[in-house]
């Protein structure tokens, strides 16, 4: 049976797709069989961070109504072995998404994958809710700043009430903070909330914490994700969050305002 | 809140209120009735016959003239104050007027009160004890998120934990938060005026006591922060610290 997580956020923007390609590809690399889901009907963004919006053939929608069958849809990412992406439809409507035919795919899948990323549009509505319904764990990408930590809150009560696992009483959604575009200089100049705030108002576990870089701009338009750049510290920062998923204890980086030494300060080096 | 900052100390302000009211609801007209009835209640419990004000209710009764001041007379004697009638045909609304009683307009039809009126009367005991007993409250464990509403219809509410930018707690009686208070706090939601607020942490988007409120930037930014209580006092909050 697969570990289906969904990475949400309530707020657009902060980071989502991003987080999910790169902790779906964290995975695989790790040797887990995943798949990555794009549950962003309408939206669809998760295949050109991936760098396969040129082999979308048959997508989620088409799968649920069955127009396609489930391996017809899955496209196997190129870069890393044991993954896949099942694109979202970019013509049809959110409606489409039912929760009969989400929890069918999800079954199917359970059979023969270790992990199944579900990569949620932002908001709170029907496709947001759909996304995390059938979630056992869940990655809340927060950026610091308030309106992002309020809808994070927001997406959080949902979590524990609005969910398969909720409304069976069941074991709750286990639930994770990962804090993105992190900016050590301007949480020190006070123009961010600093990762204390941010883990103070959300109380939950803090699974990673991505440092805000360029590397992460520059996988996007490649598409590759960015943990395949092992030389930047968001790369390296996504290596940390899915070790930490995986139950590693990995002490946490890039929290830390660093003076600019001499050196960097003339050749322009620095954090990429 | 109270605007009367002007400098002329003024006379009085109008204020909408919210007052608990009792309702004597009439399903006789016979005073003698009425006063046997009530001599049993006054045995069973003194406490409450105290010149307790009263509204009459005589939106069950079918009969268009009332010995209103016989009644009314049998009220006093028990210690009862009639202030108002409700209901009634137009002679029994001056008749009202006349006695120097208010009057107000029945109320909608509502067939469960019709129906729980007459069990009431069969059965007076329970009903005494139920307004002497303590109203059971609730406790909430855990974070009260961002667009969450956590309501104690009944008594007091504890939460045990933070309660988020964005989340409301309300209770008929006081509110204690066990943590940091950043959403909406109201107590006394029924018009409770000793109800009171509690927190370790003061940082609420707004506080409010049987519908007097501060917002956020009302509050004196020292006591932020701050384990606090929130008293409500002529009318003010008054917010002060337990630390």
């Amino acid at each position: 049976m697969a570990k289906i997580i969904v990475v949400t956020s309530g707020k657009g923007g902060v980071g989502k797709t991003t987080s999910a390609a790169a902790i779906a590809t964290g995975l695989a690399l790790r040797g887990n069989k995943t798949v990555v889901i794009d549950f962003d009907v309408g939206l669809r963004n998760l295949d050109l961070i991936m760098g396969c919006e040129r082999r979308v053939v048959y997508d989620l929608i088409n799968v649920i109504q069955g127009e396609a069958g489930l391996n017809q849809a899955l496209i196997r990412d190129k870069r890393t072995e044991n993954l896949h992406i099942l694109p979202a439809s970019q013509t049809r409507d959110k409606e489409a998404l039912t929760p009969e035919g989400v929890e069918k795919v999800l079954e199917t899948l359970s059979q023969e994958y270790d992990f199944i990323v579900c990569d949620s549009p932002a908001g709170i509505e029907h496709g947001a809710q759909l996304a995390m319904y059938f979630a056992d764990e869940a990655i809340v990408v927060t950026n610091p700043e308030v309106s992002s930590v309020r809808d994070s809150d927001r997406i959080l009560g949902l979590l524990a009430s609005k969910t398969r696992r909720a409304e069976r009483s069941e074991p709750p959604v286990r639930e994770h903070l990962l804090i993105t575009r992190y900016d050590p200089n301007r949480v020190t100049s006070g123009d961010m909330l600093t990762l204390e705030d941010v883990r103070e108002i959300l109380a939950i576990n803090l699974v990673g914490l991505i440092p805000e870089s360029e590397a992460v701009l520059r996988a996007s338009n490649q598409g590759v994700p960015v943990v395949h750049d092992m030389d930047s510290d968001a790369g390296q920062a996504y290596a940390d969050t899915v070790s930490r998923l995986l139950g590693e204890d990995v002490p946490l980086r890039f929290h830390e305002y660093q003076k600019k030494g001499l050196l960097s300060r003339m050749f322009g080096g620095g954090r990429r | 809140m109270s605007l009367n900052m002007d400098r002329v100390a003024s006379a009085f302000t109008f204020k909408g209120g919210m007052l608990p009211m009792t309702v004597m609801e009439l399903t006789s007209a016979d005073p003698e009735q009425i006063r046997a009835q009530l001599a049993g209640k006054v045995s069973q419990s003194p406490a409450f016959f105290q010149h307790t004000p009263v509204v009459l209710s005589v939106e069950q009764l079918d009969e268009p003239h009332l010995a209103l001041e016989r009644i009314c007379a049998v009220c006093r004697a028990h210690k009862l104050l009639p202030v108002a009638v409700r209901g009634g045909t137009d002679p029994v609304k001056q008749s009202a007027w006349a006695l120097g009683l208010g009057w107000f307009p029945p109320q909608e039809a509502r067939p469960r009160a019709v129906e729980e009126a007459p069990l009431a009367t069969a059965e007076p005991q329970p009903e005494a004890e139920a307004s002497s007993a303590p109203a059971v409250g609730r406790i909430y464990r855990g974070t009260v998120r961002s667009g969450q509403q956590v309501t104690a219809p009944e008594g007091d509410l504890v939460v045990v934990g933070a309660v988020n930018p964005g989340a409301e707690v309300l209770a008929a009686g006081s509110v204690h938060v066990y943590g940091p208070l950043r959403g909406r706090a109201l107590g006394g939601i029924h018009g409770d005026r000793q109800a009171g607020i509690f927190c370790k942490e003061l940082h609420a988007e707004l506080l409010s006591l049987a519908g007097n409120y501060k917002r956020l930037e009302d509050i004196d930014p020292r006591l932020l922060n701050q384990p606090v209580q929130v008293q409500l006092r002529d009318d003010q909050l008054n917010i002060s610290s337990l630390g």
